[in-house]
C-alpha cells in the first residue's frame, strides 16, 4: 500500500510540480544561454553548459514530471532566446536527462546523504546517455547521418560536457537545497 | 544582462494565422520531409519553408545568429557525414557508386594504407542532405520571431496538452523576465565580491566549479520563492474548475485551410512513399556527365 502511494505520489503533478516546472524552465533557459559563450577548447560547436544541471536537480528534488518539463522546455527557450529556432528531438533528449534523475525522488531523504548523491549522480548519468542518445540518434532519422558520425558528432561531445557539468554541480546543488529545505521546514 | 526576447510584430499574413494552425503546419509538414531523400519531391518543401520564412519579412540582422548556427552545423554534417566518412544511411548512396577523386596513401613507418574514394552518389547526397535541413530548418526557424509569447499557454492547451501542463508552459515564459533580472543582481554582487565570469581561465573542471557561485543562488532564490507562488496558487484554488485564457483563441477559414493542406501533403507523402515506392535516393543522369573519367 505504502509502495502504491509512493509510485503514485512521483507522477503527480499538482500545483506545486506546475510552479517549479515553469521556473526551472525558465532557469535553464537562462542559464543556458547565458553560458554559450563557454566554449570546450578544441571541440566544434559544443559549449559547456553548466545549467544541464538545472533539469537533473529538478528532477532529483520535483520528480520526474518536473525534470522532463525543465529539460524539454527549457532547452527551447534557450535555443529561442539565441535564434536557433527549433530542434524538437534535441528538446526531447533535454527532458529525458531531467526525467531520469527524477526517477528517484522519492528515495530521496536529506539531499546531504551520500546514498541520496550517489543515486541522484548515477540516475543523472543514465539520463545523460539515453537523452543525449535519443538526441544524437534522431539526427540518424532527421539528417540522414550515419550511426558513428551521429555517435562521434554529437552523442561524445555532448554526453561528455553534459556528464563532467552534472556531476560535478549536482552534489553541491543538492546540498545547498538540503540547507534551504531544513531552514524552511518544507 | 538582458534576456532578448525574439519576437516583435511584424504585421504580416504569417502572423494573423492561429499559432495551433502554425505549430501543426510545422510539424506535419517536418514529418513528411523526413521520408524523402528525392531531391524533386524536397524542392516541394523547400520551396514552402523559404515562402513562409520570407512572407515574415525577417530582417537579417534578428536570424543572422540562428543562420550562421545552421550553416556550420549543416557544413559539419555534410563534411564528416558525407565527403569525409565513407559510410552513409542510405545503402545505395554507399555501395559502390561513380567514383570522382580517389586518393592512397601510406603512412610512414608503420605502413598503414589509407583509402579515400568519392563518389558522384556521395556528392549528390551531400547536396540533397542540405537541402533536406534547410527546408526543416527554415521551417522552425521562424516560429519564435512570429509567435506571440503571450499566447503560449492557450495554444498548447488549444492543442490537447491538460491545462496544468500548458499552464506550466505559459508561466515559464512568465518567469524568465524576473530571473533574468535575479541571475543579473546575482552576477553584480559576485563580481563585487570578486568573481569572474567572463575569464575563461583554468580547465575544464575548474571553469565549470566557477559557474557554481552564480547558478546556487539563483536557484535556491527562485525555489523560494516558487514555494509562496504555489501557495498563492493554491488559496486562489488554482484549478479546481475548467481553466479559461484572457486571449481566446479562434480558427478562422485559412487556418482550416492550412491544416487541411498539411493533412494532405502528409498523406500524399505515405501513399508516395509507402504506395508507390517514389522519394528514395535519386541522382540525375546530368550530375555524372559533369565528372570526367569517371570509373
Amino acid at each position: 500500500m505504502a509502495k502504491k502511494e509512493s509510485k503514485k505520489s512521483l507522477w503527480k503533478f499538482g500545483t506545486r510540480e506546475v510552479v517549479f516546472a515553469a521556473i526551472g524552465a525558465a532557469l535553464y533557459g537562462v542559464f543556458a544561454w547565458a553560458t554559450n559563450v563557454l566554449q570546450i577548447p578544441a571541440a566544434a560547436n559544443v559549449s559547456i553548459r553548466p545549467g544541464v544541471v538545472i533539469p537533473m536537480f529538478f528532477g532529483v528534488a520535483f520528480g520526474p514530471i518536473v525534470g522532463f518539463i525543465t529539460g524539454f522546455l527549457g532547452n527551447l527557450l534557450s535555443d529561442w532566446f539565441s535564434g536557433y529556432g527549433f530542434w524538437p528531438w534535441w528538446d526531447l533528449g533535454n527532458g529525458l536527462m531531467g526525467l531520469f534523475p527524477g526517477l528517484v525522488a522519492n528515495q530521496m531523504t536529506t539531499f546531504r546523504a551520500a546514498k541520496d548523491i550517489i543515486l541522484a549522480e548515477v540516475m543523472a548519468l543514465v539520463g545523460i546517455v539515453v537523452g543525449m542518445g535519443v538526441a544524437a540518434i534522431s539526427e540518424m532519422w532527421v539528417s540522414g547521418m550515419n550511426f558513428i558520425t551521429a555517435i562521434a558528432a554529437n552523442f561524445i561531445p555532448a554526453f561528455i560536457s553534459n556528464a563532467i557539468n552534472g556531476l560535478i554541480l549536482l552534489p553541491i546543488i543538492m546540498v545547498a537545497y538540503s540547507a534551504i529545505v531544513k531552514r524552511s521546514g518544507r | 544582462m538582458l534576456v532578448p526576447l525574439t519576437f516583435r510584430p511584424h504585421h504580416t499574413i504569417i502572423e494573423r494565422f492561429d499559432p495551433r494552425a502554425r505549430w501543426i503546419f510545422s510539424f506535419l509538414m517536418m514529418t513528411a520531409i523526413v521520408y524523402y531523400w528525392d531531391i524533386r519531391f524536397l524542392l516541394f518543401f523547400f520551396f514552402i519553408s523559404f515562402t513562409q520564412y520570407f512572407l515574415a519579412h525577417l530582417t537579417w540582422k534578428e536570424t543572422r545568429r540562428g543562420w550562421t548556427f545552421i550553416i556550420i552545423l549543416i557544413s559539419m554534417m555534410v563534411l564528416i557525414n558525407t565527403i569525409i566518412t565513407s559510410a552513409g544511411t542510405i545503402g545505395a548512396v554507399t555501395q559502390g557508386g561513380h567514383d570522382v577523386f580517389i586518393w592512397n596513401a601510406t603512412v610512414p613507418w608503420v605502413g598503414w594504407n589509407i583509402h579515400f574514394g568519392l563518389t558522384a552518389e556521395r556528392l549528390w547526397f551531400g547536396f540533397t542532405q542540405i537541402v533536406r535541413l534547410l527546408a526543416i530548418t527554415s521551417m522552425f526557424l521562424v516560429l519564435p520571431f512570429t509567435m506571440d509569447p503571450r499566447l503560449y499557454g492557450s495554444t498548447f492547451s488549444g492543442m490537447g496538452l491538460p491545462a496544468r501542463l500548458a499552464y506550466s508552459f505559459d508561466l515559464a515564459f512568465r518567469f524568465i523576465p524576473t530571473l533574468a533580472r535575479d541571475f543579473n543582481v546575482t552576477m553584480d554582487a559576485q563580481k563585487a565580491r570578486g568573481y569572474e565570469m567572463d575569464k575563461v581561465k583554468g580547465g575544464l573542471f575548474s571553469q565549470v566549479k566557477k559557474v557554481a557561485p552564480l547558478i546556487i543562488p539563483v536557484t535556491m532564490n527562485a525555489i523560494l520563492s516558487g514555494e509562496d507562488i504555489a501557495d498563492a496558487m493554491d488559496l486562489r484554488c488554482f484549478d479546481t474548475g475548467k481553466r479559461t485564457w484572457i486571449i481566446k483563441l479562434t480558427y478562422r477559414w485559412y487556418d482550416y485551410a492550412l491544416m487541411i493542406f498539411s493533412g494532405c501533403v502528409l498523406i500524399s507523402t505515405l501513399i508516395i512513399n509507402h504506395g508507390l515506392n517514389l522519394g528514395n535516393f535519386w541522382m540525375p543522369d546530368w550530375f555524372l556527365g559533369l565528372f570526367h573519367n569517371i570509373k
